[in-house]
């Protein structure tokens, strides 16, 4: 137990210790949104135009209003629904997973570009957060690049088992199965019970395939490996000897993970700011975002602290620090070629 | 009309004499039945009268049925023919009518179900009862199932009955009729699931005779019921100890040898009989007091998991009870039973004379509408169903209509609530605490209108609506209506006229003109040009500000080759042009604000397709907004109604991308999470 949370100490410490990252993660994530929220912007006040009804969209919820909107929106704006108010987006976007929905649209579109800007620098951030030493952004991205590719062929087994997982599993689970076990029950009690307990099996797939592919991460970073496929082998091997240290770890940050949720389902705006309070609300927001961030980053940074402590030592990274390549141009002007 | 005929498959015994067997006991019972105690006096034609004995067979999910009707003709027709309902054959086979509409309205989900789901019902004994010592004449072997509304011959739910002599008007038959029926898995709001029983539209009703002739449709997916009113006698075995309720009052239970109980229920001046049973409910009872409106016994059947929701299930009753009474009149009969259906048992938020079935989730916070709002539904529909027995299949809004519009006016009342959404699989509730549910937006379903204002126009019969949109045109449009109605003629004019109604139609058919002159009568005024735009049509009501411009006059101008000042001004002049974007008509006030705080209103007829209105003021205008306080409610954008010299729209469009753009980084993080 000790060891767990040591591990999930240090890897508090490396997080904060790592502000830029953090924030570096923080922009990026609010960065990806301008755009389409440039886009619902224009939507919105093309939609009010010079009307008077602007003032109680602008002070509340104009249900009237909301009804209009939807109906004539089309595009990223059909998704500005009621469930994007305060903490009910958390628990959207939580049930939607939950309920195996994909997002759609546009903003679909914007989730792979995310998740393939996080696997382009989720190896930087491994090696950053291993290293413990700031290696200025050079650095970073030249670590990230290194690993983009061995990431990218990662990415293909990841990819299969989460495609196994939410399109096969997810659907016999909550489709066939659930159908079956429910199917007479005359107690919404009773089929909530067998839903709730579903998604406890589900989850322990998610968070078991999870775990591997994260040691997998960090064993490729931490050791330079090269072969993806031996990373995983090595992470299952690392899991598997080390189960209840790891799933102590995992529940730790599980619990940091829902000490942020409930932190902001206390503290998150509802729909009736206006003027200041829309930005002292939006502010909240991003608070919660960057704490998210935080626990992100807290996964990554304590288990990569408990695989040093383990078969490393604390900051051990096989690879030297990865130097960004200059440009021919660069390289010229800060070391002119000797004339014999 | 025009109908197609198949001939069923009726076993009949033909092996008479059947009068003994059946004729005199069905005679001797219906003496005992106008032998039970405490009969009121007629308060309906009592024209359709049934004597019902009916045994479920849990086991094998059936029921085996006998019922003696005693039938008047009370239409200036005399007939030679009767025509039957069998509702439970709409789920025979899925060639049936009812089972087209519903895939082409919603889904295919239902043609996959189960063998054992499956619900049908099967005549196999129809006698003409004779008078004095005639013999029972057989029925059956000419009896034909037709399809009147599509010619559809897969379709068997309207069995036509040739009789051997017409039944003149006034004149009284009595029809024995067997049966036994498979209890389908629920459809359309009757089954059953596990041990939990719902049984509507499960005996062999006959439909209505009008001066045109046989009113008796087809099942229909998007529609409801019509039927004449009767006194019924009742006698329902199921198994012992299982909780039973029905439409009218108990009258005795007694305990059989097999195992099971017969439970007789009697019920007068109703049009219909629906029964549920099951071991689990939770039998309580309450009442609702008033010193004008009588007294009501209420029972509620509730399922175990619901047991804390009870007071509220019997608070929405007794309110339902309070508030239309008050604005229509009294529930005339003294009792009434509220059933909460079992979870997945479709069963739910359905009305039935003197009990209707309600519906809850496990959780149901008490600050979302809950049971409460469908409670109120399905008990104001005991009024607009239950009293006035207008024709569902036909004109389904003069209920479902005047009901939706008469719930939202009691919830408003009494039940502020707000807004709630479901997540994990609609388990967990969520509410929005600072959104309220507003009468005329969200109990009206404005939102829900709008995209089906065109589908259909509502003077068409109901069972041809397209069923996916017939909620949009019989519920929500006439909330719509009734609610301008009110925000126009004033609520007392509106109450008047639908008390009105509700005294002169009861226990009779109205029509939609019986309701349009009762109003039109209350509001001393000719409203033909609105029932026939939102009745009579299918209209599109859009008002809106087009333009909004003010200068200022100085007097000078050109005039007669030279420019002059006509006099010295220092009026600013304003322009307000008022568009009629859609086909609909309506009276509309614009009200002009200027800059020093004063308005200006005028009134427009509204029918022409723009007017411009010219203001001479102080000051410049600083907003124009057509139909201000929002009387015609069925406006379908009501953004365009106004225009300002100082619109928001940039802070109302900062506050909510602001808020969109959290919840996209939250997805964003969560989607994420893989990586």
């Amino acid at each position: 137990m000790t060891l767990v949370i040591r591990a999930w100490v240090d890897g508090l410490r490396r997080v904060a210790t790592a502000p830029m990252l953090w924030l570096g993660v923080y922009g990026l994530t609010l960065a990806a949104t301008l755009p389409m929220g440039y886009v619902l912007h224009e939507s919105i006040t093309t939609h009010l135009g010079a009307s008077t009804v602007s003032t109680s969209v602008a002070e509340g919820f104009d249900a009237g209003w909301w009804g209009e909107y939807q109906q004539s929106a089309s595009g990223i704006a059909r998704t500005l629904v009621p469930e994007v108010i305060g903490f009910a987006a958390v628990l959207a976007n939580l049930s939607s997973v939950a309920d195996g929905e994909l997002p759609r649209g546009a903003v679909a579109g914007l989730v792979v570009v995310y998740i393939t800007a996080w696997a382009f620098l989720v190896g930087g951030i491994i090696d950053r957060l291993a290293r413990q030493r700031r290696v200025a952004s050079g650095g970073f991205f030249a670590a990230c690049g290194v690993y983009f590719w061995r990431f990218t062929r990662l990415a293909l087994l990841v990819g299969s088992a989460y495609w196994l997982l939410f399109a096969v599993v997810h659907p016999w689970l909550f489709g066939d199965l659930y159908t079956a076990m429910t199917l007479d029950t005359t107690a919404e009690r009773n089929a909530a019970i067998v839903q709730f307990s579903l998604y406890g099996v589900f989850g322990g797939l998610l968070f078991a395939v999870t775990l591997i592919f994260d040691y997998a991460k960090i064993r490729a970073v931490v050791e330079d490996r090269r072969s993806m496929i031996g990373a995983v082998a090595a992470s299952l091997r690392f899991v598997r000897r080390r189960l209840a240290t790891v799933i102590g770890l995992y529940l730790l940050n599980v619990l940091l993970f829902a000490a942020v949720l409930l932190a902001y389902a206390v503290s998150a705006p509802g729909a009736g700011t206006t003027g200041t309070t829309v930005w002292l609300g939006f502010g909240i927001g991003q608070a919660y975002v960057a704490a998210r961030l935080f626990t992100k980053l807290a996964f990554y940074a304590s288990q990569t602290a408990y695989f040093q402590s383990e078969l490393a030592h604390a900051r051990y990274v096989a690879r030297p620090q990865p130097q960004w390549s200059m440009s021919p141009m660069a390289e010229a002007i800060s070391a002119p070629p000797h004339e014999s | 009309m025009t109908a197609s005929k198949t001939h069923p498959t009726i076993a009949t015994d033909r092996r008479f004499p059947l009068w003994t067997k059946h004729g005199a006991a069905a005679i001797a019972l219906l003496g005992l039945w106008f032998a039970t105690p405490a009969a009121q006096p007629a308060r309906s034609p009592r024209n359709a009268s049934y004597s019902i004995d009916v045994t479920l067979d849990h086991a094998a999910r059936s029921l085996t049925g006998r019922e003696v009707l005693t039938w008047r003709n009370i239409s200036p027709l005399a007939t030679s023919e009767l025509r039957f309902n069998l509702y439970y054959n709409a789920w025979r086979n899925t060639e049936s009518t009812w089972m087209r509409e519903r895939a082409f309205g919603r889904s295919l989900d239902l043609h996959d179900r189960r063998e054992s789901d499956w619900g049908w019902i099967d005549v196999t004994r129809l006698l003409l009862l004779g008078a004095g010592d005639r013999l029972p004449i057989d029925l059956a072997g000419d009896a034909t199932f037709i399809a009147p509304d599509d010619n559809n011959p897969n379709d068997q739910t309207v069995l036509a009955v040739p009789l051997p002599n017409p039944v003149l008007p006034g004149e009284t038959i009595n029809v024995e009729i067997e049966w036994t029926s498979k209890v389908p898995r629920t459809f359309a709001r009757t089954g059953t699931i596990g041990d939990y029983y719902f049984i509507a539209q499960w005996f062999p009703k006959i439909g209505v005779l009008e001066e045109d002739g046989w009113n008796c449709h087809q099942f229909h997916t998007a529609t409801n019921f019509f039927a004449d009113y009767g006194v019924y006698d009742v006698r329902l075995t199921v198994p012992t100890g299982w909780v039973l309720g029905a439409t009218g009052r108990e009258q005795s239970v007694t305990d059989n040898a097999d195992g099971t109980a017969t439970h007789h229920y009697h019920a007068e001046d109703v049009h219909d009989f629906a029964w549920t049973t099951s071991p689990d409910f939770v039998d309580l009872k309450s009442r609702f007091e008033h010193p004008d409106l009588g007294d009501v016994d209420i029972r509620l059947l509730l399922q175990p998991e619901h047991r804390g929701q009870a007071e509220r299930h019997f608070e929405a009753t007794r309110q339902t009870f309070h508030y239309f009474g008050d604005w229509f009149g009294a529930y005339p009969y003294d009792h009434v039973t509220v059933v909460d259906p079992a979870w997945q048992s479709g069963s739910g938020g359905m009305e039935y004379p003197t009990l209707f079935t309600a519906g809850t989730r496990w959780l149901a916070p008490t600050t979302t509408n809950g049971p409460e709002e469908v409670t109120v539904h399905e008990a104001g529909h005991q009024f607009f169903y239950g009293v006035i027995g207008s024709n569902e299949v036909e004109h389904a809004w003069l209920d479902e209509g005047l009901n939706t519009f008469a719930t939202a006016r009691t919830v408003d009342q009494y039940f502020p609530h707000y807004w709630e959404r479901r997540f994990f699989g609609t388990f967990i509730p969520w509410t929005f605490t600072d959104i309220p549910w507003s009468r005329a937006i969200d109990g009206s379903r404005l939102a829900r209108y709008r995209p089906n204002a065109r589908m259909d126009i509502q003077a068409t019969p109901t069972f041809r609506y397209w069923p996916g949109s017939m909620f949009s045109t019989a519920y929500y449009k006439t909330a719509l209506w009734l609610h301008t109605l009110e925000r126009y003629l004033g609520w007392p004019t509106l109450q008047r006229g639908m008390s009105t109604y509700y005294d002169r139609w009861q226990f009779a058919h109205p029509k939609p003109q019986d309701f349009f002159d009762t109003i039109s009568e209350a509001a001393n005024m000719d409203l033909r040009w609105f029932f026939d735009q939102v009745h009579g049509d299918s209209a599109i009501f859009d008002y809106g500000i087009a333009q909004l411009s003010s200068r200022d006059t100085t007097g000078r101008g050109f005039f007669d080759g030279a420019f002059r000042d006509q006099g010295s001004s220092s009026a600013v002049e304003t322009t307000v042009v008022v568009r009629r974007y859609g086909d609909g008509v309506f009276p509309v006030d614009i009200v002009v604000e200027f800059a020093d705080g004063h308005r200006k209103r005028r009134e427009w007829n509204g029918r022409s397709q723009w007017t411009m209105l010219k203001f001479e003021h102080a000051t410049h205008a600083t907003s124009a907004v057509v139909d201000p306080n929002r009387i015609l409610l069925l406006d379908v954008n009501y953004t365009n109604n106004s225009r300002t010299t100082t619109p928001r729209a940039n802070a109302a469009a900062t506050k909510w991308t602001l808020t969109w753009i959290v919840w996209l980084q939250d997805l964003l993080m969560t989607s994420a999470f893989i990586i």
